[in-house]
């Protein structure tokens, strides 16, 4: 294999990768890249076709085109867009609950020694076990709704944005608080405006892996205890033996996660553009 | 008769300091500093030098209320210091300018977000203006630390400490990270910033830490040479060189000679250093 | 008295054992049936399922698959990751399959899993393979690429071949991100089996899969006990905490350069 040469759709065949190129190398990369996304994809799509095809079993293995058909179904009779708001809004929900609970005791827990060492042992008993294993408790309490899978979401993004948090908050450079304090501020500034600054892009990052997390939970939440959402359905037309239709919620799910991500991302360098990487001083 | 009184009070005094460490588990005490007796005038450019580990910086951090001594008493116009403060304002070896603010937010913090602060956005603005032009950042204002280059954070740094006005100044190897030819051009920007050409008094009292001992002769009124272990102070040199300094200076005889001098005091403590760990 | 006050331990215990005592209070002064929650029903119930095995032999059944399907991802993970942390091409063209799929939660191909395996340890294992698959081979892939290309060039200019160096030099240094891979996927499997147990206890109303996913179901629908339940699921904090803590004990241990 060789690991030089560049055979994708956006470049000549034999060209190589190689510096001395006079090509405008960064757009004619872009290009390529996708070339080769788009090619991985079709030989996916196609090795998938052919081995439903094999196996002759709708419901078991069932095309990328009866699953792109349901799709267009799905969408047509708006349960596409139902189960996805219903699922959505408890990931917001729950989101906001565990930032707004998470977010001040992480900052209380990272600045006062005696209140981090009161708490923190009690939070790491309790991280191991995930939020999945409170469901049947959670059922309990809760019932069959929509409370549950939000309460099981706050669960798991909860630990991610608190650690995160107390993280960064630990992390702030004692420089930045020590000069503020030599230009005369009072502690009350210097937690606004060099703390919670300087904390920010390490609280970005929690808040990206605790809407993961919270995401995750929420399909297992919703599989085994809710009546809608992404989750539920994937449950619900996997008991009507309707294979393509699951097969769509399950990839709206993975591709929802993903935006989720991708956002985050873009919401994490558009806030904290600021924040270089360490050793460019 | 009271403006002479003050003027010959010393701005600084440091009497008896000490700094002693315990390591918490093997109970070892490390002494830091021993006994430190120093004056430092109103309007002086007093620099410290001395060998890694003879407690120059802890010494600083202890005038800009950062660290406390285990002894020793230390007073600023004869008010005991008992932490940070906006009369001593500090310029950090690693700038510390606020990543997430822009020059001119850095420069304005003080002013703005002081205890006590009075002053109005405009006349804040009008400030914040001034400093700019004297540290030569126009056209900068709105960047941000990481857009700048090593001196223009070095010159914001100097601007952001001098917006709150502080009557002592404090540096703490400020040029250390910059290359050798930014930082001549930055120590003669420093004497002109610092207003060398001004009257004695009204000057701001800067107490500036060095590895360079050329530095130190090139900028001070008065050296402090410091050894270590324990850190203690060897000598005192005044400078006699006359101001303003001109980079020619460099050159001269005198300028040389106080720097083989100085150079002599710490040589076998360098030396050491480069040995042990 | 200060000393004790500033005692570490002492800290660490306020907060759980006030919270112990105020639920043990706010209970009994209710009505404390036997079917309530309270901290000494839990500890008796404890007791009951060690003594009769029930609760180490569900631990080690879902311990069990976590290892089965651990070892197809990390088999799995590891070569596909060296290949694509060493070949620029082999990267290229699988990685979007990769990043495809990773946001695709475990759990959510579990009903295609029973769809095709069945209710048992098949889609259960399925599901764990899966889980820790990712972080297997994100890691992996991480740990090749972060060796350093010099020692590789020199390993070529000493004629060794390309598979004896990536035998030698590559996955020797890839071996710390390996680790922290390993421990993130048994973490991840082991999260994962609990749910698919539960999923499965809860589709295939029971049935003998066995395991501590499903002994928690059994609790909660069939038993209704809900200290049982509780058990459960400290014995399944425990476990992670377990796992977590030996991983990181086994890092520190087989890579001392790390130190």
């Amino acid at each position: 294999m060789k690991a030089n040469a560049f055979n994708g759709k956006g470049m000549p065949a034999g060209a190589r990768s190689d510096r001395s190129a006079v090509w405008p190398l960064l757009l004619s990369r872009k290009v390529a890249d996708l070339a080769i996304y788009l090619r991985t994809m079709i030989i996916f799509l196609l090795v998938w076709q052919g081995a439903s095809l094999w196996i002759g079993n709708p419901i078991l293995l069932p095309t990328p085109i009866d699953v792109a058909r349901s799709f267009v179904e799905l969408a047509g009779s708006g349960e596409l867009v139902s189960n996805m708001l219903a699922s959505v809004w408890r990931l917001l929900l729950s989101f906001v609950i565990a930032a707004a609970v998470a977010i001040p005791l992480g900052f209380a827990m990272g600045l006062n020694r005696i209140l981090f060492e009161m708490i923190d042992p009690t939070v790491e008993l309790l991280r191991p076990i995930s939020g999945i294993a409170w469901i049947p408790l959670g059922l309990f309490i809760l019932g069959i709704g929509d409370a549950l899978p939000t309460a099981i979401m706050f669960y798991g993004a909860f630990f991610p944005l608190l650690i995160n948090t107390i993280t960064a908050v630990r992390a702030v450079d004692r420089s930045y608080v020590n000069a503020a304090r030599t230009l005369g501020v009072g502690e009350a500034t210097v937690l606004r405006q060099v703390i919670v600054p300087a904390a920010l892009p390490g609280i970005l990052v929690g808040a990206r892996l605790a809407a993961g997390a919270g995401w995750m939970s929420m399909v297992a939440a919703e599989l085994i205890g809710a009546p809608s959402g992404l989750g539920f359905a994937v449950e619900w037309y996997r008991e009507l033996l309707m294979t393509p239709k699951v097969l769509a919620f399950i990839v709206l799910i993975g591709l929802m996660g993903y935006l989720f991500d991708r956002v985050l991302r873009a919401l994490q360098r558009g806030m904290t553009g600021w924040a270089e990487p360490r050793g460019v001083s | 008769m009271e403006t002479l009184t003050r003027a010959s009070q010393p701005k600084l005094k440091l009497r008896g300091i000490g700094k002693e460490f315990v390591l918490p588990r093997t109970g070892e005490h490390t002494v830091a500093l021993d006994s430190v007796d120093l004056d430092v005038a109103r309007g002086e450019f007093l620099c410290i030098v001395g060998p890694s580990g003879c407690g120059k910086t802890t010494i600083l951090n202890m005038i800009a209320g950062l660290a406390k001594p285990t002894s020793g008493t230390l007073t600023i116009d004869g008010k005991p210091i008992e932490g940070p403060g906006a009369d001593r304002g500090v310029v950090f070896q690693d700038y510390a300018l606020f990543p997430w603010k822009t020059v001119r937010e850095n420069i304005e913090f003080g002013p703005r977000y002081r205890i006590g602060a009075t002053m109005s956005r405009q006349e804040r603005n009008e400030r914040v203006r001034q400093l700019i032009d004297l540290v030569a950042l126009n056209g900068a204002e709105n960047k941000y630390p990481y857009e700048l280059s090593g001196g223009m954070r070095q010159r914001c740094a100097f601007a952001r400490a001098l917006a709150n006005e502080p009557d002592v100044l404090l540096m703490d190897e400020p040029f250390a990270a910059l290359d050798a030819q930014t930082r001549v051009i930055l120590q003669e920007e420093l004497l002109r910033i610092w207003g060398e050409d001004d009257a004695g008094a009204d000057r701001r009292t800067v107490v500036f830490i060095t590895h360079g001992i050329d530095e130190a002769v090139f900028l001070a009124d008065r050296i402090v040479v410091m050894s270590s272990h324990p850190g203690r102070i060897n000598e005192i040199k005044p400078v006699a060189l006359p101001r303003p300094r001109k980079p020619e200076i460099r050159a001269d005889t005198r300028f040389q000679e106080l720097v083989e001098e100085i150079w002599q005091l710490i040589r076998h403590e360098a030396y050491a250093a480069t040995i042990k760990a | 008295m200060t000393r004790l006050a500033d005692s570490h331990l002492l800290r660490a215990a306020v907060l759980p054992v006030t919270l112990l005592v105020v639920w043990q209070l706010a209970v009994m002064l209710h009505t404390p049936s036997p079917r309530t929650p309270l901290p000494t029903h839990v500890v008796e119930t404890a007791w009951t399922l060690l003594k009769t095995g029930d609760l180490p032999l569900a631990l080690l059944q879902s311990f069990g698959r976590v290892l089965a399907g651990f070892a197809w991802a990390a088999a799995f993970g590891l070569v596909l990751g060296a290949l694509m942390g060493t070949y620029r091409a082999f990267d290229r063209a699988l990685d979007p399959l990769v990043e495809s799929f990773r946001p695709i939660a475990p759990i959510a191909l579990l009903p295609l899993a029973i769809l095709w395996f069945g209710t048992g340890t098949p889609a259960a294992a399925f599901i764990v393979g899966y889980a820790a698959f990712f972080p297997m081979i994100v890691n992996t892939i991480h740990g090749v690429k972060s060796v350093d290309p010099q020692l590789v060039r020199a390993a070529r200019t000493l004629g060794v071949g390309r598979f004896t160096i990536l035998r030698t030099v590559v996955l020797p240094g890839a071996m710390p991100y390996v680790f922290v891979g390993a421990r993130l996927a048994l973490g991840v499997a082991w999260t994962s089996i609990i749910a698919a147990e539960l999923a499965v206890g809860a589709k295939a109303g029971g049935g003998s899969t066995g395991g501590i996913g499903q002994m928690m179901f059994v609790f909660y629908a069939y038993s209704v006990d809900l200290n049982g339940i509780i058990v459960c699921m400290v014995s399944v904090g425990i476990v992670a905490m377990i796992i977590d803590r030996g991983l990181r004990r086994l890092e520190y241990w087989m890579l001392p350069w790390k130190r």
